[in-house]
């Protein structure tokens, strides 16, 4: 019996198929997102399934989770990725106590208690500072590929301020930078700096050891870094970071399978 | 999925995340029987109506107030009809943004914006309307609010437990009442008070009882409901017969809502004007029960009645009413023994705090109460910032939903 979380993110669909112990992930995908979610989300649920070997029928229960979750309708039940990061990354790192998670379109912070249960988040969904938005507008606007941000980034030895408290008005304050004859590196490594800082801000009191950063952005090299900056705290990424959070969402279809059949 | 078929489908939401969900009971998209008391209340506005232009037109005056603080008691001893005049609609909100900053907490930015647009009749009618030294934001509105309308101020002191506080409170009482008596040309009699402190206490009664159903493990409605089961206009016959009946009705009715799923929630924080449920609307349609709301329109001001017996009504209207535990009071420490009482009664299992855009004092004061979710109680916390457009439901959802995904994995061993 295999079971599969379903992330259907702002920026790109994920797929993770566990086998029944949940300890093996038997195969993962991703596509990016779209206009037409259900459709490209059933898509990609079919190529990854093919790709593992595993047919229709073996499939026990299906979770989906992120921004899109309520239009993947092949799923059996919904839950956040609030829970499914938390799940998916204590899977992997099973100490973690702060859990980073940056998208595309918004950032969270899970607290965990002891026994690796969420105890609170916070989240920013409504501001795209702070969010990957922020590197997609910056790798445009310097028109480079988003991957190439992290080499950048480590290239910078003085990273510019950005004052701006919004990614509309730093787009301008960039060109400004640009024109002044910053360069390209320390204006991104200043980007990162940003976008840590936002997070900071979220963060609020204490944050507990060990910190996990997880989310597409966590791929962007350079980002942790910044992130451990900015906290004062060592900040690990998470293996499989943009991952997470479809990992979550098919354990927790291992446990909801589990629960209706004992 | 676990579908009722004569329920409306909830959507495939789940909070636990490891149980899927099971139809809502007395979900909102249910239409209540025409007799029925829900039904009665749901026609509260055109009730409240009816009732004001009869009594206006037998020459009865009508008093508007904006808060709890108010004592409605000094209103009807002036044989006045006492009105709310708090505004629940994002509608009225644009008008009001001309004159007052959009940083403003909505509720009152709606109250104004139906005093500019002359759109809430109740305030059109008003023979005098009510104002209190709550919070900034309202003491300055009602200063653009008596340019043109009869206002009365009433001075609230915010040191709850200072004796002399008290004493000014009691002082700007005894003014009202002067006012009162002044304005409408009545003799205000303790006798009079006194009558109206009975119907007061018969109508608090009458909805504590209604509240205290909550307190049950399956709950005979849901908390938006009774949420309806209040008026703006109080001590009318009409309002305490159906009380009465929905008493009744709820007791003799086999527990039918709390399935066992649903997640038993305490919302604390500001009140939900008429018309500005979309809060709890959310909660309840994503897998909770607000068995308690210790807010402005639930139980915060129905939980002490006024002393029947005192020799001097005004000092005892003056104890019950400077007991409100408002987040404008310094220290509110009565409001956080409020709720660990009301969380240990209700059986809450996570508390949910809301806090209109700008309210400064519930927002700092929400710091006290995640501090008492958290260690005191040993249950989650949620605190919801919105304002009355709906741009932010989904979001609003997934924080809910995330909330109770944590209640349920704290409950698996």
């Amino acid at each position: 019996m295999i079971h599969a979380g379903i992330d259907a993110g702002s920026r790109a669909i994920k797929v993770v198929l566990i086998d029944g112990d949940g300890s093996q992930i038997v195969a993962r995908g991703q596509a990016d997102q779209g206009v037409e979610q259900d459709k490209l989300a059933c898509a990609l649920f079919e190529n990854v399934l093919a790709e593992g070997g595993v047919r229709r029928s073996d499939v026990g229960r299906i979770v989906a989770t992120g921004y899109g979750r309520n239009a993947v309708h092949v799923a059996d039940t919904t839950v956040t990725e609030i829970t499914c990061h938390a799940v998916g990354v204590r899977q992997l790192v099973p100490d973690v106590q702060t859990i980073i998670d940056i998208g595309g379109q918004d950032s969270k912070l899970v607290r965990l208690d002891t026994s690796g249960k969420v105890r609170d988040f916070a989240m920013n969904d409504r501001c795209a500072a702070g969010t990957g938005r922020f590197l997609e507008v910056v790798a445009e606007r310097l028109g480079v590929p988003l991957g190439d941000l992290g080499t950048m980034a480590s290239k910078s030895r003085d990273p510019a301020a950005i004052s701006s408290m919004c990614v509309v008005f730093a787009e301008t304050e960039i060109v400004g930078l640009l024109a002044s004859g910053r360069s390209r590196e320390d204006i991104v490594a200043g980007v990162q700096a940003s976008i840590a800082s936002r997070i900071v801000a979220m963060a609020g009191r204490s944050v507990e050891q060990p910190v996990i950063f997880t989310g597409g952005v966590a791929r962007i090299s350079g980002m942790d870094g910044a992130l451990a900056r900015a906290l004062d705290r060592p900040v690990a990424v998470s293996p499989e970071p943009q991952m997470t959070g479809a990992l979550g969402a098919a354990l927790l279809a291992r446990r909801q399978h589990e629960d209706a059949n004992t | 999925m676990g579908k009722c078929s004569d329920h409306e489908d909830i959507g495939i939401s789940s909070t636990d995340p490891c149980h899927p969900p099971e139809s809502a009971c007395g979900s909102t998209g249910a239409a209540s029987p025409p007799d029925s008391p829900l039904a009665w209340f749901e026609g509260m506005i055109p009730n409240c109506l009816r009732y004001a232009q009869d009594a206006k037109a037998g020459g009865t005056r009508i008093v508007g107030i904006m808060c709890e603080y108010t004592p409605r008691e000094l209103i009807l001893a002036a044989d006045a009809v006492p009105v709310c005049l708090c505004g629940g609609s994002a509608e009225t909100i644009a008008r009001a943004e001309e004159h007052l900053p959009a940083n403003l907490c909505p509720l009152i930015k709606s109250t104004y914006g139906f005093h500019v647009q002359g759109a809430n009749p109740f305030l059109e009618m008003a023979d005098m309307v009510v104002a209190e030294t709550t919070c900034d934001g309202k003491k300055k509105m009602y200063e653009l609010m008596g340019e043109t309308r009869t206002m009365h101020v009433l001075e609230l002191p915010q040191k709850p437990d200072d004796p002399d506080a008290m004493t000014h409170w009691i002082s700007e009482l005894r003014k009202f009442r002067d006012r009162l008596s002044q304005a409408f040309g009545v003799t205000i009699t303790d006798e009079k008070i006194r009558q109206a402190i009975r119907t007061m206490n018969r109508e608090r009664s009458l909805r504590r009882q209604l509240a205290e159903l909550m307190t049950s493990d399956h709950p005979p409605l849901t908390g938006r409901q009774l949420l309806q089961y209040k008026s703006s206009i109080s001590g009318l016959p009409a309002d305490f017969a159906q009380y009465v009946r929905a008493i009744e009705m709820y007791a003799s009715r086999e527990a039918a809502c709390g399935s066992n799923s649903k997640v038993r929630v305490l919302m604390t924080g500001v009140p939900m004007a008429h018309g500005a449920e979309r809060v709890i609307e959310i909660i309840e349609s994503h897998g909770g029960l607000v068995v308690c709301m210790d807010n402005c329109t639930g139980l915060k001001p129905i939980l002490e009645d006024v002393d029947e017996t005192a020799d001097d009504p005004i000092l005892a209207l003056a104890e019950k009413y400077f007991h409100l535990p408002c987040s404008v009071m310094t220290r509110n420490d009565r409001r956080m023994d409020v709720l660990r009482d009301l969380a240990r009664k209700y059986h809450a299992q996570c508390v949910i705090d809301l806090i209109w855009q700008a309210c400064l004092t519930y927002d700092v004061e929400s710091r006290f109460v995640k501090k008492l979710a958290e260690k005191d109680l040993g249950i989650p916390y949620l605190r919801i910032e919105t304002d009355y457009s709906p741009s932010d439901s989904a979001r609003i959802a997934l924080r809910v939903e995330a909330l109770f995904e944590t209640v349920h994995q704290r409950a698996r061993a």
